[in-house]
């Protein structure tokens, strides 16, 4: 049996349903994702296992043991939010010591603790500082050791990059990594955004509208998207109908079909499908044009290599595809 | 720039009725304070004589009393019952609610001195209702007891109006967090959502005193000017009732003043000792 | 929210509209009763008292007084108040900040402190203002200033004048066209809030009608205070009235705002 399992939660909001028949499980010391657009519910979901909104029916076991009848004081579980909540009346040194403060430990052993958790998170410096001296890095890197340092058996955090700047939205997401590795926390993390969960995640639970459409690893979802939404979500797929496909390719498809822009190559114009350059962007390393195949729009990503992989606009061009990076979707 | 000078004219009227009806009085009793009219010369004479009568003494003891006690009555309701509403969360009964105080704060002074006669005199409908059923035995509404239920009373709708927006300061998500690492409800209140609440807390009990303290209205409507506070003693010694000493009570009235100010600096100094305004280590 | 909060803060909010309510209610009762001396409910109800007092001829007297008086102060202190905040918002603001403190003024002065210096003022002539209704509307103006103020700023705040302003010069208005055309439209609102917030706060002020002008010029409140000798049932059937009066006032300006606040 795994170490956190989800079994058959429901909850509705009068007439709306908010999830249905959620079921999924997570390893100990695994990285589990939720990711899906606003409203999908995956919130709501990380809420109720953390035990702050109610389900209406359904389990969630921790080790054995079924935790939705309990408070959230009792499931030790730990959750940093996305706006952070640090108590604003207290320096960062009490905010990560409020937890042990609750468990009533001795005050030695609550300074060592938090001593080492702001050496986890690289802020033993600010321990003096209050949440409104600190930049938004360091209230959720504080929210985090807030979180840690109780020794909790799941760590849930709820979009707690989505504040944050570029730039340190990456350093966190990498120090938030290395961290859970480090102590083996089990975790679940939400997100609306794919890169963040196809970097850091072992696993990923896709969701829409209240219901998990795929789960697996990064590889799978990016590579082997089961249906419509998962495809149009996670990566930039081109979507052809039936007939643009078979239009395209001149082999008969029944069913949708869905096309990474990366698995198509640029050859020479007399050889492969003729294509029309439309357009094309630069998005740093990788130029993202926009073609014209046999009638089909297409767009085709190609690595900024050198100035040979310029094409101008209006260029004849040949497009190269493998049948096999062709995935049918229903 | 001449729009601007022109400007500068339109500010002229207001100034002008502003210094004349708000400045200028304060600054007569000021400066007149310090002149005696029975020992025609200039002086702390006034001031002298009013701490050291029992008579004025008394007046400030009960201005404070009564003051202070409805001010801690009301702003402890106001704190319960506005945080009660502020959770109530949108709705026709919240909006109903809010105006509805809004009115109430305006029916003190002489409809509510009226009124509470009728609730609580000696044959008030409570006083009967209390009376029959044994549980008070003679409550009188003309006490130092009575005088502060009846500020508390408008104390509370003041007290709620003013309160009501550091309620939307309280993030739900601390009151979650603190959950989660073990705090119940009463440690979280005790721990964050008071100290949180303080500075707010602090500022509305300073506003609820100032209006007790020059409260005027209600208790000389209710009493006709037989119990003993500040502002009922200032008022006697200006509308010639029996004696006519604006001087005195130009000194009475600074002396109020003073007090208020002093309250109002003590209450600032709280606040800038807060975590509102730490300042880096 | 679970169900025994949500009951306990339902609880809590009835318990304050109770003890709010119970004044008023007390009193309307006390109105409507025919006698009701020592028992714990009424002997019976009747509609005599209301009839009597609104064919009360020194009643409607004090009761017209009182209007004149708030509608002229507030009018009074909006042509004062408005352009000396548009001149502020505009040319000075850092002027707001010694704005903030003047409205300050009159909950550190209570009106007991102010009638001691005003009554030796204006009580001889040249300014001969006490016992007219003129030295209320200058009374009146100041302490209606911090309501005024508040509501007007937050409206100025909320149409970013400053913008609004230049938008309406580079479209070839001088400032004083756009101050009266473009921005004066836009302060309807907070206009309204000022009258509805300072209106029912100044036809319940008793201190500065009593001190300084009395009887000579009796409004709504003091000829309450004078009735206090004569029967419970009409003071009471007053209060209802002056009650319903400020309500309906509160009620047409609420009609007048173009949007639910």
């Amino acid at each position: 049996m795994s170490y956190l399992e989800v079994r058959q939660l429901n909850k509705r909001y009068g007439p709306t349903t908010i999830f249905e028949q959620i079921d999924f499980s997570a390893d100990e010391g695994e990285f589990v994702t939720l990711l899906g657009p606003s409203g999908c519910g995956k919130s709501t979901l990380l809420r109720c296992l953390a035990g702050l909104t109610g389900v209406d029916s359904g389990e969630i076991v921790i080790a054995g043991k079924d935790i939705v009848p309990l408070a959230p004081q009792k499931r030790a579980i730990g959750m940093v939010f996305q706006s952070y909540a640090l108590f604003p009346n207290m320096t960062v040194e009490k905010n990560v010591a409020f937890g042990l403060k609750m468990q009533k430990l001795p005050e030695a052993q609550i300074r060592q603790r938090v001593l080492e958790v702001l050496e986890l998170v690289e802020l033993t410096d600010y321990a003096r500082r209050y949440p409104h001296q600190l930049s938004g890095g360091q209230c959720q890197r504080v929210a985090l050791a807030r979180s840690l340092v109780t020794r909790p058996r799941l760590l849930l955090l709820d979009e707690p990059l989505s504040a944050l700047d570029a730039r340190i939205r990456r350093h966190l997401r990498d120090q938030i990594r290395r961290i859970q590795r480090e102590l083996n926390l089990t975790t679940l993390f939400v997100t609306h955004d794919q890169e963040e969960a196809l970097t850091l995640s072992d696993r990923i639970v896709l969701m829409n509208r209240g219901k998990i459409v795929q789960n697996g690893d990064a590889e799978a979802l990016y590579t082997q998207p089961v249906d419509l939404f998962a495809a149009g979500f996670i990566g930039n797929y081109n979507l052809l109908s039936a007939e643009q496909a078979t239009q395209l390719t001149g082999q008969p498809f029944q069913s949708q079909v869905a096309i990474r822009p990366e698995s198509m190559q640029f050859i020479a114009p007399g050889l492969g499908i003729p294509a029309e350059i439309l357009s094309h962007s630069l998005l740093g390393n990788v130029i993202r044009y926009r073609i014209r195949a046999q009638g089909v729009e297409l767009a085709v990503d190609v690595l900024n290599r050198s100035a040979a992989d310029l094409h101008p606009a209006g260029q004849q061009i040949g497009l190269q595809l493998e049948m096999s990076t062709l995935r049918q979707v229903a | 720039m001449k729009g601007r000078g022109l400007a500068l004219l339109l500010l002229l009227p207001f100034t002008l009725f502003w210094v004349a009806f708000q400045l200028a009085p304060l600054l007569w009793i000021a400066i007149n304070s310090f002149w005696s009219e029975m020992n025609t010369r200039w002086g702390w004479d006034n001031y002298h004589d009013i701490l050291t009568s029992p008579f004025y003494l008394q007046a400030f003891r009960f201005s404070l009393d009564i003051s202070f006690w409805s001010s801690v009555y009301g702003l402890l309701i106001a704190l319960l019952t506005g945080y009660s509403l502020h959770q109530l969360g949108g709705g026709r009964l919240q909006r109903f609610l809010i105006s509805f105080t809004n009115m109430t704060s305006n029916f003190a002074g002489v409809p509510l001195a009226f009124a509470f006669v009728i609730l609580l005199g000696l044959n008030g409908f409570l006083t009967l209702l209390l009376r029959h059923y044994g549980v008070i035995d003679a409550f009188r509404l003309f006490s130092r007891n009575g005088m502060v239920l009846v500020y508390t009373w408008f104390q509370i709708p003041l007290g709620v109006l003013l309160l009501y927006p550091a309620f939307d300061g309280l993030k739900r998500e601390w009151q979650e967090s603190a959950a989660l690492l073990g705090a119940s409800r009463w440690r979280y209140w005790w721990h964050i959502g008071l100290p949180i609440l303080f500075p707010a807390l602090l500022g509305t009990f300073v506003i609820l005193l100032a209006n007790a303290l020059g409260a005027y209205a209600t208790i000389y409507a209710l009493t006709t000017g037989n119990f003993n506070v500040v502002p009922v003693r200032i008022a006697a010694l200006v509308s010639g009732d029996i004696s006519l000493d604006p001087n005195t009570g130009s000194a009475l009235a600074m002396l109020l003043v003073a007090i208020m100010a002093l309250i109002t600096l003590v209450q600032q100094y709280l606040v800038r000792r807060s975590y509102l305004n730490a300042k880096q280590p | 929210m679970s169900r025994t909060e949500h009951l306990y803060h339902r609880v809590m909010v009835w318990l304050l509209f109770i003890v709010l309510a119970l004044p008023l209610l007390a009193t309307l009762l006390y109105a409507l009763s025919s006698d009701w001396s020592n028992t714990l409910l009424p002997q019976g109800y009747t509609l005599k008292w209301f009839i009597q007092l609104w064919n009360d001829g020194r009643f409607l007297t004090a009761l017209g007084h009182s209007l004149l008086i708030c509608f002229g102060a507030l009018l009074f202190s909006l042509i004062l108040v408005l352009p000396a905040m548009f001149v502020i918002a505009y040319y000075y603001p850092r002027l707001d900040a010694v704005m903030n403190i003047l409205i300050l003024m009159p909950f550190a002065v209570p009106p007991v402190v102010s009638s001691v210096g005003l009554l030796q003022l204006y009580s001889s002539s040249p300014l001969m203002l006490t016992g007219t209704p003129w030295i209320l509307i200058g009374c009146y103006f100041t302490i209606a200033l911090p309501f005024i103020y508040r509501a007007l700023a937050n409206n100025m705040q909320a149409i970013n004048l400053k913008e609004l302003i230049d938008a309406a010069q580079l479209l070839g208005a001088s400032t004083w066209q756009a101050a009266l055309w473009v921005v004066l439209p836009n302060l309807r609102k907070g206009m309204l809030i000022a009258v509805l917030l300072s209106f029912s706060f100044l036809i319940g002020e008793f201190v500065f009608a009593n001190l300084l002008v009395g009887n000579r010029y009796e409004t709504l409140q003091v000829y309450l205070f004078n009735m206090r000798n004569g029967s419970g049932h009409f003071t009471s059937a007053l209060v209802i009235s002056y009650f319903f009066v400020v309500l309906l006032v509160t009620w047409l300006a609420n009609a007048l705002n173009p949007e639910r606040g």
